[in-house]
């Protein structure tokens, strides 16, 4: 049966012609044994036809003879014949006496005048005139009474040799071999090439499905589907149609991704504008302070501190905002500190929430993958994770690198992410987005696997989910170090 | 080639000049219906032969009978028969005006036949008796030969079956006793191929045939050898009757085998049966195969 699915699984290309030849040798087989038997037939009733002829000449040329038991007359009849009767191959033939000796042979030296004839000799022979054939040997034994009025006054006993008889049914049994097996292959390759172009327009649309896997949906060109059967031609459409839909729904998904950034990046300018607010009432009281006990260096000193850990707070707010969403136009790297702005971004909606932030940052040195991908990815994933929490609950943060990934696994205490959300997460084929995604994971999807990463969803102890993303390392990051986070900062000033 | 050698009964010695009066006396009766061999109503000459060896028979028949018609301005017509005692008899009937026959029948006969040419061969008209063997057997000499199975060539011929039958009759045997069976085949070509192929262990044969065959022939004769060489007798003549050995037709007929050397087709027809020509000769010539033949009489 595994051998049978195995068949079942090969492509039709081959299938087909193997069935052709399969079906082509099983004829073959059928008329060359159809032939063969009607030639072996048609063989052995010619040769009883020409033995016969044989004998009955031989009967008249030496029944006289015989009669007169005259040696000579009946070896030269024999002799004669041999020479006479070229379509019969004889080995010998010898006219036996009724008392079972010989009277005269055409190879006296074997069979001697008046002697016995020999019973290996004579076994081969049938008791009634009849024609003995045994193939294997290639020989065929006559015999045939020479009768008188009634009387037998002898018998006429020859050996034939019947192999070019055998070699002829050899020869035709070969050629029917090689012509049958020319057709089956002849056959086969015009069977493999016709299907192979009949199926010409299934490995176009295979091609176009393919790319739909990569995320293209290319309607098949006008002229790609010329020549080709009304089946294919439908099937075209209806993929065409597909196609068109799929692009419809991508442009659709793209332009709620758009809004859906817009949403977040309100949220988090809302978030950030109340991150500038709270030390913003404090660096204009200390402002007062210093207005009014400026002088009082004590007060001084504690007042400038507290403008410049106000300030410092918010440049480190808007220094992360501007890191998370800038456009990324050079090809940076990860650091630890890169990971460690987001939990400025996520600590407003964690307090909001009065949720605890667990913020395990593992991550040594730079790690060649893209810090944009990184950064909104996790950064969304933070967000889900702050949402899906209960209040007071735990999300947890924990980063790793390794010899050849990233490796970022954001935790939460929530009820855990619904198994169509998790499918969504984990399948590698595009699939159609949740409808109560909000479009957070569908754009860390997107980023993970733009950057040939995986995803995986877990479960551990208190954290019903935890999803873990990794970014294999790339070729195109490791030049980049950390100007970037400088020019931020200039920026920031700026 | 041709080849005379004519028969005489093994049994009955004799029973040729009985049939030959009863085949006279019908001749005699009937003479006026019945073709005569000289009719010069007819016009035509018939000369008799008997089994001839060669596989050129054809062409030496119709060279032979080119020849004669040539030399005797007469239409000839050869007569063959299967055996040496049916030329004797239409000779000796009157049928044939002239043939080519055994000495063994012209010794029988000797009176009644005249002779008209004999052929020479090696440059006498001599020739001589072979007794041959299979080439596997081991006999030496000619009573090795005794107990094998034996051919004859006509019961007629002199080297066909005189010459052994004397070989027997001096040591007092008979063919019956000296061989285990024996067979005739009616031309000396046949003991050849009997004896070849081990149809039979030995064979007698004329001496001029087995030369003329181990020349021609070698495949065949290579098969067989010789033990015995009888001393050289008188080759088979040509004749005809003593009754018209003076008529036109017998000179005529003697006259154109002596000539035969000298003329292109004669040279030819001596080429085939490579013989130097035609003599004549006296019956003393036929000395020898007459004593053979009386030893043999006796005995019977």
């Amino acid at each position: 049966m595994a051998r049978w699915a195995k068949f079942m699984a090969w492509p039709l290309a081959w299938k087909v012609p193997l069935l052709v030849a399969g079906l082509m040798v099983g004829i073959a087989a059928m008329i060359s044994q159809v032939v063969l038997s009607r030639l072996a037939s048609d063989q052995e009733s010619n040769l009883r036809l020409l033995t016969n002829a044989y004998l009955d000449g031989l009967s008249a040329a030496v029944l006289q003879p015989v009669l007169r038991a005259d040696v000579w007359e009946t070896f030269d009849a024999l002799d004669r014949a041999r020479s006479h009767y070229s379509g019969v191959d004889t080995r010998y033939v010898l006219v036996e006496l009724p008392d079972g000796t010989v009277l005269a042979a055409s190879d006296p030296a074997r069979f001697p005048v008046q002697s016995d004839v020999p019973s290996e000799f004579k076994q081969h022979f049938s008791s009634i005139d009849d024609l003995v054939i045994d193939s294997s040997a290639g020989r065929a034994w006559l015999s045939r009474t020479l009768q008188t009025e009634g009387f037998s006054v002898g018998r006429i006993l020859s050996e034939i040799d019947i192999s070019e008889l055998l070699r002829v049914r050899r020869e035709v049994f070969f050629t029917l071999i090689l012509v049958n097996g020319a057709l089956t292959v002849a056959f086969a390759l015009i069977g493999y090439l016709a299907l192979k172009r009949m199926l010409q327009p299934l490995g176009v649309l295979t091609k176009y499905v393919e790319r739909v896997r990569e995320g293209r949906a290319e309607p098949i060109p006008e002229p790609k589907r010329r020549r080709i059967s009304r089946e294919f031609a439908q099937l075209f459409d209806r993929f065409n149609a597909m196609a068109r839909a799929l692009n419809e729904r991508e442009s659709l998904a793209s332009h709620l991704a758009e809004q859906e950034k817009y949403a977040v990046l309100g949220k988090l300018a809302s978030g950030m504008a109340h991150e500038v607010n709270n030390p913003l009432g404090g660096l204009f009281n200390a402002l007062d302070t210093l207005r009014r006990h400026g002088g009082d260096s004590n007060v001084r000193e504690s007042t400038l501190d507290l403008l410049k850990r106000g300030l410092t707070h918010i440049r480190n707010v808007v220094r992360s905002t501007l890191v998370i969403y800038r456009r990324e136009e050079s090809k940076k790297s990860v650091g630890a500190a890169d990971i460690d702005d987001l939990r400025l971004l996520i600590e407003p909606e964690a307090v909001r929430k009065n949720l605890k932030l667990e913020w395990i940052n593992d991550v040594h040195g730079r790690s060649p993958v893209s810090a944009g991908s990184v950064r909104q990815a996790t950064l969304n994933l933070l967000l889900n994770a702050c949402a899906a929490s209960p209040a007071r609950g735990v999300v947890q943060l924990r980063a790793t690198s390794d010899a050849g990934s990233l490796n970022i696994s954001v935790g939460d205490e929530g009820p855990g992410m619904p198994n169509a959300l998790i499918e969504y997460l984990l399948r590698e084929a595009p699939v159609a987005m949740p409808a109560d995604d909000g479009l957070g994971l569908w754009i860390v999807r997107r980023l993970v696997a733009d950057q040939g990463g995986s995803i995986r969803v877990v479960r551990e102890g208190n954290f019903n989910t935890i999803v873990q993303a990794t970014w294999p390392y790339r070729a195109e990051y490791q030049s980049k170090s950390d100007e970037e986070p400088a020019a931020a900062e200039e920026a920031v000033h700026v | 080639m041709l080849q005379s050698r004519i028969w005489r009964p093994r049994a009955e010695p004799f029973a040729v000049s009985r049939r030959q009066a009863i085949v006279g006396l019908a001749a005699a009766v009937a003479a006026p219906w019945t073709i005569s061999p000289s009719s010069a109503a007819t016009g035509s000459v018939t000369f008799g032969l008997t089994p001839l060896i060669l596989d050129s028979d054809i062409k030496l028949l119709s060279l032979t009978q080119t020849y004669l018609a040539n030399r005797l301005d007469r239409p000839v017509q050869l007569v063959k028969r299967r055996t040496y005692q049916e030329i004797t008899a239409m000779l000796l009937s009157g049928q044939l005006d002239a043939a080519w026959i055994c000495d063994d029948p012209y010794v029988q006969h000797q009176d009644q036949f005249a002779l008209l040419a004999v052929p020479v061969y090696h440059g006498d008209p001599l020739y001589q008796t072979y007794v041959i063997v299979n080439e596997a057997s081991k006999a030496q000499s000619f009573d090795d030969i005794r107990g094998t199975v034996h051919a004859f060539s006509d019961p007629d011929s002199t080297s066909g079956y005189l010459v052994t039958r004397y070989l027997l009759a001096i040591r007092h045997t008979t063919p019956a006793e000296f061989f285990r069976d024996s067979f005739f085949t009616y031309e000396h070509r046949n003991v050849v191929r009997a004896v070849a192929a081990g149809l039979a262990q030995s064979g007698s044969i004329d001496g001029y045939v087995w030369d003329v065959m181990s020349e021609r022939e070698p495949e065949l004769t290579s098969k067989t050898r010789v033990i015995y060489r009888s001393e050289r007798l008188g080759f088979p003549p040509i004749v005809g009757l003593e009754a018209t050995r003076d008529a036109a037709l017998s000179k005529a007929l003697s006259a154109a085998f002596i000539a035969m050397p000298s003329e292109p087709l004669g040279r030819e027809i001596l080429g085939i049966l490579e013989l130097d020509g035609f003599t004549h000769a006296t019956p003393d010539l036929y000395h020898a195969t007459l004593e053979k033949w009386l030893v043999v009489k006796a005995q019977v």
